[in-house]
């Protein structure tokens, strides 16, 4: 088959619409999905693609079925994914579990909505502990908070590499706004970045005799015996911390010398950057952090732009109340840098808020 | 051109998100960076339906904002639903039709500016071109777009339809200019009053 993408190609397209270009690209054969607001049009767009590239799609009778039937995919060898919000992200968080035990690499796009609620459907970043922390597990998975849509679209690409090589499980969080706004992205293909696409392997059904020409394939998801769990979870989270240097993401800046460090994830990065530019031209030293891989925490560049940057308050902001707070303090306990926040769950921050809010502190 | 904000609002069925959209590409399609969102909550089955667009040369931050430049409520209740998105610097516009109650009006506004979209469409044109009459006020009130990439862009959107009945393409551009034309004038009216 030729080139999805040939050359590449402005677009200007909602987020739910990038993310069904970027599995594309990505090598995805078959989503597994569940209606449910703001991620819709995901399945609507993937649906629409996946016939002309030979791809599939199969609607299931709810989201644990989506996100098991993703597990199932993967483990035959092929690229799969799903795609959920809200009380769906609930619900997928038992297959989500079993992605952890079994080292499934599955893909799975949440764009967040707010809560607690099972029906509301408006934007949030209320899914952060959930995504990141939700199993009934010890988070080994990686979580990457998307600001726009070059980054689901970079992201999602990126998703499938580290599931396939590492063999965990990953998710691209959005969020409402994400999902439904449109603006610009390049679209591109992959390899013509210099981005080689790690091919799917089976995980069972494999060849040759077990014990004589290979190991058995054991992919297991539950443990009768405490000891063996124990070791399980260890070997597990020693794997996991190992590869955390390489999947940690971030971005800063005017960190070399601050005042106030502004911290925040997704979204609302953006407000926050455009509040710290404002910021500086007024004469205030404000810095600028973002992590982008929200599990494994870039704790490590945190303390250090802390450090570096001389600042003697983080004002944490979030359209969540306290969620990616509590992650980011529990990666940099021990600091002494006083710690403020800008709680506004389930609405929208703007550089004015950040603005205000950093007045009203310093 | 520097950061342009722009609240649309009306009922469902308006063409509120329509022409946003379009406005939206028009942009895009001129090389300039473009933000378009929906409300997309459950208020927009039954409720009032918002478009919020953002333009400008550089590339935009949060989705949202606080303040528009330009205001627009297409329906009684868009009214106070939209009020608090009008501070002293923006255009604050409605249908002409509505029988406003002074006090839902925006407290703040640089000029509050009645267009008689509704019934120059349903009078004039067609009631089907209420929303691109719209859309040429949004260009008469704030030149985000060139004419011709709003007509380009609308060709773009409803190609189909024009293709079908091609007196659909006059009407439609009409319906553009004529909306242009009155925000123009809305303006100059302003102008003379102060002089």
């Amino acid at each position: 088959m030729g080139k999805i993408i040939g050359e590449p190609k402005k677009a200007f397209i909602t987020g739910n619409e990038a993310v069904a270009w970027a599995c594309l690209v990505s090598g995805a054969e078959i989503m597994f999905g569940y209606p449910i607001t703001p991620q819709n049009e995901v399945m609507h767009y993937w649906t629409r693609l996946a016939p002309k590239y030979d791809r599939r799609f199969l609607q299931t009778e709810d989201e644990l079925s989506a996100g098991f039937t993703t597990c199932g995919a993967v483990q035959s060898g092929v690229k799969a994914f799903t795609a959920t919000a809200g009380p769906g992200n609930v619900l997928m968080q038992e297959p989500f579990g079993m992605a952890e035990a079994m080292r499934l690499p599955l893909v799975a796009m949440i764009q967040q909505r707010g809560g607690p609620s099972s029906g509301t459907v408006i934007y949030s970043q209320q899914e952060v502990t959930l995504t990141t922390f939700g199993g009934n597990g010890e988070g080994h998975r990686i979580v990457y908070s998307t600001s726009g849509h070059q980054e689901i679209y970079d992201y999602l690409i990126k998703a499938f590499n580290v599931a396939w090589k590492y063999r965990f499980p990953v998710f691209v969080l959005g969020d409402g706004y994400q999902a439904k706004m449109r603006e610009p992205l390049e679209m591109y293909d992959p390899e013509d970045h210099g981005i080689e696409l790690v091919k799917p392997y089976p995980l069972i059904g494999l060849g040759g005799k077990i014990g004589e020409e290979r190991e058995p394939s054991h992919l297991c998801n539950i443990y009768s015996m405490e000891e063996e769990l124990y070791d399980v979870v260890m070997k597990m989270a020693a794997e996991y911390e190992a590869i955390t240097p390489q999947l940690m993401e971030w971005e800063e800046e005017f960190c070399e010398d601050a005042d106030i460090l502004i911290v925040s994830h997704g979204v609302v990065a953006r407000a926050a950057y455009d509040a710290v530019k404002a910021l500086r031209s007024q004469g205030i030293k404000a810095a600028y952090f973002r992590p982008i891989s929200l599990r494994p925490f870039p704790a490590q560049q945190l303390r250090d732009a802390i450090a570096k940057s001389g600042a003697k308050k983080m004002l944490v902001a979030e359209s969540a109340y306290g969620q990616f707070e509590r992650l980011l303090k529990q990666e940099i306990y021990g600091e002494t840098i006083k710690i403020e926040h800008l709680f506004m769950p389930g609405v929208g921050i703007i550089d004015y808020d950040v603005i205000e809010k950093v007045k009203s502190i310093l | 051109m520097s950061l342009l904000r722009i609240v649309l609002a009306g009922e469902g069925g308006q063409g509120v998100q329509s022409i946003a959209e379009i406005l939206a590409e028009a942009a895009y399609n001129e090389n300039k960076q473009a933000l378009y969102i929906p409300n997309f909550g459950l208020e927009q089955r039954g409720g009032v339906s918002i478009a919020f667009i953002q333009f400008s040369d550089q590339r935009i931050g949060a989705p949202k904002f606080n303040k528009g430049d330009v205001v627009i409520a297409l329906s009684e209740r868009a009214i106070p639903r939209t009020a608090h998105y009008s501070g002293p610097e923006t255009l604050f516009v409605y249908d002409a039709s509505i029988q406003v109650d002074e006090d839902l009006l925006p407290k703040q506004a640089k000029k509050i500016i009645p267009i008689a979209a509704l019934d120059t469409a349903n009078n004039k044109l067609h009631p089907r071109v209420f929303n691109v009459i719209i859309m040429g006020a949004v260009i008469g009130l704030t030149g985000a777009v060139s004419f011709e990439s709003a007509k380009t862009a609308l060709e773009h959107k409803l190609a189909a339809k024009f293709e079908k009945d091609p007196s659909l393409r006059d009407l439609n551009f009409e319906a553009l200019e004529l909306g242009r034309y009155m925000a123009e004038e809305s303006l100059k009216e302003g102008a003379e009053a102060n002089a």
